[in-house]
């Protein structure tokens, strides 16, 4: 069970002074009578965002006693290096604390100030030797080095624009080419106080002007594998001369003022977390009070208040469209509602002012059974984790009991005026984007095609009629640059069917491309339902007369369609074509992996060995006894088909 | 001691995470082991937002110069804080 002061603390949302102290004084005091237990596992949840610096650095010292005892296995591990033209110490300090509640344990390098230049030019500079696998640049607005002059015209501004961008894309590029690491670049935020008044935003030489051209040339010009951390966004939420308060630049090179340091970190957490594929992926909502006001069981199509009229109402709406508008860009949407079930979706297909309607949702349940129970329902069914979801209803009763039974589902605070509410989902950032592929925007209808599929399943006389009845197409490629980015995507998100669960960066893979020893595929499924899109990926290296598959990962929606015996039949045909022996495969057993454990012998392959932690490798020899393995999936070959 | 030395005491426990931790007026950077000019800014961000008040850059820095004590923190506080309620 939480104890009060946890649940006081979390329920405040980090802004009662009091709470927080009493919650620091209970961690200390827990940890002094020997419970360490108990405070690695609540740790994670208290790191929300908006703590004050005390607080914040309190905590930190915290999370590092806790290390100090054995801490927590972390989920994943990163190297991350902070490069900065102002100190960068708090900040890296919290941003440890948030990559902690994502269950990232990190190891930092921090630059000495001022260096950022040097660090990545210098043969011999710690960065080079820490080998990070993220860069991230701390700067402000002084680092602009070309400014403006009130003589120049809007070409000579231009091109001192493009000077600052190449300035920072040569830095990308050793980034890329000689760090293999993905590059956070910061963009600038403006000094709050504008020297031509409002014609700074019109007048070529204006600086407020000049700052926001280079922010939005750096977005322009930045190639994969760099990602932009907007700060001046971050500056803006906070009141740009709270944002900026100098004394604490001029007393002590702060980035900016100290209250709002454990925000930029909380900013640069999701950045990563989403980079390494933890964001969450699908928001859960309650009906009754959070799409609508008032309960439809009670009030009746006619009574509950949506839409146009009272503020109320539309304050209902428009939440339901910033919720639209996250399902659009491919979060997935479910419905959590003790209700009865034919009177839910009625508003949905009948209630003229709804803007959500069935088809946004992936996932609807309503009854009257318990809420943990029913999320844990909607995890099964969208073949996600617990830790996917967000947990958004106005009943804290409700939240309560799911943040007690259900700790990985995170859970923020509702505010009971729905004005409020888009805001109070946005400020834990838990959707960051990494990229908005094609497949983001077309999640809603593979999950609508998934379950016609099940419908034809279960009419289906045998499997094999079923799955010729799909109609199913693939096409194999390597890795290009059009598929570059879903495929990292995959690589970095998938846990369920993937052997070995290694992770590249965007970077790292652009050198597997151009490798002659690798081997690196994707697989794009069709049906006669619609586009599956791109859904498995192989990394495979020749290694003597083998060909090692490295990697091996498909998305879970396509599962027992027979892509796995289709990918096999074409990693044979590669590896004969080079004239190799035989394929090893790898199994690397996760708490998340279980269903690929039996992957290789359902395949056809032959055990080698195995080792205590359950590790196994695999054989397939490729003589003459060896026949492709049957499926039903048309390869469709395409002309720029072209092997690596 | 005063409840303003005692609320500042507790400031001081928290950042320098030490509960046991006393000051008196002739207590200066001297005496707290890790009070150096990092833990200086940590100490006047905390005292900020616990008492609502705002230093100057030039009192920061002063406040920070070796010799200080918190009897010269207390009397800049005290100061403040009157200028705030009167």
């Amino acid at each position: 069970m939480l104890s009060d002061i946890v649940e006081r603390f979390m329920v405040s949302g980090s802004g009662d002074a009091e709470a927080t102290l009493h919650l620091v004084r209970w961690l200390k005091d827990e940890l002094k009578a020997g419970n360490r237990q108990v405070v690695v596992e609540i740790f994670p949840r208290l790191l929300i965002p908006g703590l004050d610096y005390t607080t914040a650095m309190s905590l930190h010292r915290i999370l590092k006693q806790l290390r100090a005892g054995g801490g927590r296995a972390p989920e994943r591990r990163t190297r991350i290096a902070v490069l900065g033209s102002a100190t960068t110490h708090q900040l890296v300090d919290f941003l440890d604390l948030y990559l902690h509640a994502g269950r990232v344990e990190v190891e930092l390098y921090e630059a000495d100030y001022g260096t950022i230049t040097q660090e990545f030019l210098d043969p011999t500079s710690g960065l080079r030797r820490f080998a990070p696998h993220f860069v991230i640049t701390c700067t402000t607005w002084r680092d602009l080095k070309s400014r403006p002059l009130l003589t120049d015209d809007s070409e000579a501004v231009g091109r001192k624009v493009e000077a600052e961008v190449a300035a920072w894309s040569a830095l990308w590029r050793v980034a890329r080419d000689e760090f293999n690491c993905q590059f956070i670049q910061s963009n600038f935020v403006a000094p709050p106080w504008r020297s031509l008044g409002n014609l700074d935003v019109q007048h070529p030489a204006g600086f407020s002007r000049f700052v926001s051209l280079v922010n939005r040339a750096l977005a322009d010009q930045a190639p994969a594998g760099v990602i932009i951390q907007d700060v001046d966004r971050l500056a803006a939420e906070a009141g740009r001369w709270h944002w900026s308060d100098e004394r604490f630049y001029h007393q002590a090179k702060l980035p900016c003022a100290p209250e709002y340091l454990a925000e930029y970190a909380y900013n640069l957490a999701a950045l990563i977390l989403a980079q390494l594929g933890t964001a969450r992926k699908c928001l859960v909502l309650d009906l009754d009070n959070t799409l609508w006001g008032g309960v439809i069981g009670d009030d009746g199509l006619g009574g509950i208040r949506l839409g146009q009229g009272d503020p109320e109402s539309e304050a209902f709406s428009s939440f339901q469209s910033y919720v639209k508008t996250l399902g659009e860009r491919g979060v997935m949407l479910a419905v959590c509602s003790k209700n009865n079930p034919e009177i839910a979706r009625e508003v949905f297909e009948k209630h003229p002012d709804m803007v959500l309607r069935l088809d946004d949702i992936s996932c609807f349940i309503a009854n009257w059974d318990d809420k943990p129970g029913n999320l844990k329902r909607i995890a099964a069914e969208l073949n996600i984790g617990l830790n996917a979801l967000v947990f958004f209803d106005d009943n804290p009763a409700e939240r309560s009991i799911v943040r007690q039974l259900l700790p990985e589902v995170a859970v923020p605070e509702v505010p009971d005026d729905p004005s409020y509410r888009i805001r109070a989902l946005e400020r834990y950032r838990y959707f960051e984007a990494v990229v908005i592929s094609t497949e983001d925007l077309k999640r809603k209808e593979y999950y609508r095609a998934n379950s016609v599929r099940q419908a034809l399943e279960s009419s289906a006389a045998s499997l094999d009629d079923f799955l010729r009845s799909l109609e199913m197409q693939a096409r194999i490629d390597p890795i290009l640059t059009v598929n570059l980015e879903r495929t990292v995507q995959l690589i970095n998100r998938s846990n369920q069917f993937n052997l070995t669960t290694r992770r590249y960066t965007s970077a790292e893979i652009q050198k597997l491309m151009s490798s002659a020893h690798w081997v690196v595929r994707t697989v794009s499924l069709r049906d006669r339902f619609g586009d599956n899109g791109l859904i498995n990926v192989i990394l495979a290296r020749i290694e003597g007369d083998s060909l090692v598959i490295d990697t091996w990962l498909m998305s879970c929606r396509v599962l027992r369609r027979g892509v796995e015996a289709l990918v096999t039949n074409h990693l044979a045909h590669v590896a004969a074509e080079r004239g190799l022996a035989r394929m090893v495969g790898e199994y690397i057993p996760t708490p998340k992996n279980d269903l690929v454990r039996e992957h290789y012998p359902r395949l056809g392959f032959r055990q080698l060995e195995s080792d205590p932690a359950g590790r196994t490798l695999w054989e397939l020899r490729l003589d003459e006894a060896w026949r492709p393995l049957t499926h039903f999936i048309k390869e469709v070959v395409v002309d720029e088909h072209t092997a690596v | 001691m005063s409840t303003l030395q005692s609320d500042l005491q507790d400031v001081f426990r928290r950042v320098f995470d030490d509960d046991a931790l006393t000051i008196t007026g002739a207590t200066s950077a001297a005496d707290i082991d890790g009070w150096d000019s990092m833990a200086h800014i940590d100490l006047i961000i905390a005292i900020e937002k616990q008492f609502g008040v705002k230093f100057a850059g030039g009192e920061i820095a002063a406040l920070g110069r070796r010799g200080q004590t918190v009897g010269d923190m207390l009397q800049l506080l005290e100061s403040k804080m009157g200028r705030i309620g009167g």
